[in-house]
């Protein structure tokens, strides 16, 4: 068991998560966005998803599959870099001017 | 700066942190021996994947004609090429051949020419390129021998001799003890064989089809007799362990089967004495020869997984990287169901192994019959050509290293065949394959070969450090 697949990791994790959802929540107020719940869903979502790519990478790395790790980083990562542009879009709906 | 930005600059940098910190959980997960399933406890807690609910009735394979048993003699490739290289003779052709070869080879010329192909042609250049390149695999041969060195006496008896309990510590010999039901003897059984290392076991009900119908040699059969199935091999029990995870994906060079092979068959011995013990009768059938039946159809019945494209039976614990013995017997137990994992429908998108097949053995197209049964038919003649030309451990296992379901046990590939066994649709079958391919390729398979053959004795993967010869000895 390493530090990185115990359970102090994962309670940090959970407090790093914490700790950015409140940041990110005052972040939208200064800019004058609403975040109604279906917002957070989605975000919940794309974070989900980028975090899967990180990992992703990282475990091919370990895997001694730099391949796997360069394509999939490539592949999800682009994926999660339009997506991420494309919810920001849909984030700003009902921005307070 | 006052507290809203201090909460913001915390959240971007929890955010960074928290990102930082799953690209190392991933890290971790990738090289951490623990997912090298079958090592980590020898108490069966590696048998984690939920059977009972993917069992079904029957099995995957379907009987779709008259069935007939295999002949040992002629089906089993070791068997057949043994006796062939034993008996041929330039002068005679095909009549000094004994009567059962002359009998197959009227019936399989193609086979014939590919049995010459392997004794004139490959043997030759195998032999040159081993005294060329054998340095490379030295380590990698030693580990082989060590891992192979310490084996059971073989059983050289037939079952009426050598299946029956002779002497029991405790109890009167000549009766079996009363056990209190088939249900607590099964779990009882499945308890000892994970205590003696047996990373997955499994029950059936023996069908006589899988039996040879004429016997292996030096198993204690007569000759040229058909075997006639012992009324007291009634149940079949499977244990198997997979082979050393690192070595595996260097395949063909640097992986061996003696490892796997060899715990197999210790758990199998010990398991047969086990129930001896009890007053029942027990006949190990190991690897690599020692068998009397055919294992994977076994296996399958057992509930162990399904037999894939390759002929290898695809587990949801270790895939393919399996190296099963069975132990048949009259203990009255409860045999498990097959189940129904999807690997069907995965292995016709897939093909995976049949393209990195550098012998082109293993098939492209659909199932066919084979005895009586639909299921998929390698060549085993290309096959055992070109794993005998190899220069480090005899064998190849291309297929087990590149099958999809061969991989770790970490979060990313569990995910993966979740994802896979409960797809009813296959398209995740068809997304999986596709990435599998692009992800995690290997190299030609012309690359495989030795140089005399047009090859460069290419591995899927590297060797693992304890294996590179070339770091710790001078040459």
């Amino acid at each position: 068991m390493h530090f990185f697949n115990s359970g102090l990791f994962w309670f940090l994790e959970g407090v790093f998560t914490c700790l950015t959802v409140i940041g990110f929540k005052i972040w939208m107020e200064d800019r004058g966005i609403p975040m109604p719940f279906w917002k957070w869903i989605l975000l919940g979502i794309w974070v989900f998803f980028f975090g899967f790519t990180i990992a992703f990478i990282g475990t091919n790395l370990g895997e001694k599959e730099p391949k796997a790790a360069l394509l999939g980083g490539i592949f999800f990562g682009l994926f999660a870099v339009i997506t991420g542009v494309g919810l920001w879009r849909v984030l700003k709906i009902g921005k307070k001017s | 700066m006052d507290r809203r930005q201090f909460l913001k600059a915390t959240g971007a940098a929890s955010a960074t942190m928290g990102s930082i910190g799953l690209g190392f959980f991933g890290y971790e997960a990738g090289r951490d021996p623990e997912s090298y399933t079958g090592w980590e406890t020898h108490e069966g807690a590696q048998q984690t994947f939920n059977r009972k609910r993917y069992a079904r009735d029957y099995p995957h394979y379907k009987k779709v004609g008259p069935t007939s048993r295999a002949d040992a003699r002629t089906d089993v490739i070791f068997y057949r090429r043994g006796d062939f290289m034993r008996s041929w003779k330039d002068n005679t052709g095909i009549e000094g051949l004994p009567e059962h070869l002359q009998e197959y080879y009227r019936k399989h010329p193609d086979v014939l020419n590919q049995d010459l192909y392997l004794m004139k042609e490959i043997f030759p250049k195998q032999r040159a390129d081993y005294r060329k390149y054998r340095d490379k695999f030295i380590l990698a041969s030693a580990w082989s021998n060590a891992m192979g060195a310490v084996s059971p006496t073989r059983i050289n008896q037939p079952p009426e001799k050598s299946d029956f309990p002779s002497r029991r510590r405790f109890g009167d010999s000549s009766e079996p003890l009363k056990m209190k039901s088939a249900k607590k003897t099964s779990k009882l059984i499945k308890k000892i064989a994970h205590e003696l290392g047996s990373t997955l076991v499994g029950i059936a009900k023996l069908n006589p089809d899988w039996v040879y119908l004429y016997p292996m040699r030096g198993r204690g059969f007569e000759p040229d007799k058909p075997l006639e199935v012992p009324k007291h091999w009634q149940y079949a029990i499977v244990v198997g362990t997979p082979m050393s995870w690192d070595p595996m994906y260097a395949n063909p060079n640097y992986g061996t089967s003696n490892d796997a092979y060899s715990r197999s068959r210790i758990i199998a011995f010990r398991l047969a004495s086990f129930i001896k013990q009890l007053g029942y009768a027990a006949r190990p059938h190991t690897p690599g020869t020692d068998y009397d039946l055919m294992v994977p159809p076994i296996a399958v019945d057992a509930g162990l997984g399904e037999q894939g494209r390759h002929g290898i039976v695809i587990t949801p614990e270790l895939g393919c990287n399996i190296r099963p013995a069975v132990i048949t017997t009259n203990l009255p137990l409860i045999p498990d169901k097959p189940i129904d994992i999807g690997i069907q429908s995965f292995c016709k998108t897939c093909k995976i192994c049949a393209e990195n097949c550098p012998s082109g053995a293993i098939p492209t197209g659909d199932r066919i019959e084979v005895r009586g049964y639909f299921r998929y038919q390698i060549d085993t003649a290309k096959c055992h050509t070109f794993w005998s030309s190899k220069l480090g451990n005899m064998g190849c296992r291309i297929c087990v290293a590149v099958c999809p379901y061969t991989r770790k046990s970490n979060w990313l590939h569990k995910a993966a065949l979740k994802v896979s066994v409960n797809d009813p649709t296959g398209i995740s079958h068809s997304v999986l394959t596709g990435l599998q391919k692009r992800f995690y390729p290997g190299p030609d398979p012309q690359k495989y070969y030795i140089p005399s053959l047009g090859g460069e004795n290419a591995s899927y993967r590297p060797p693992p450090w304890w294996l590179r010869a070339e770091d710790f000895i001078e040459f």
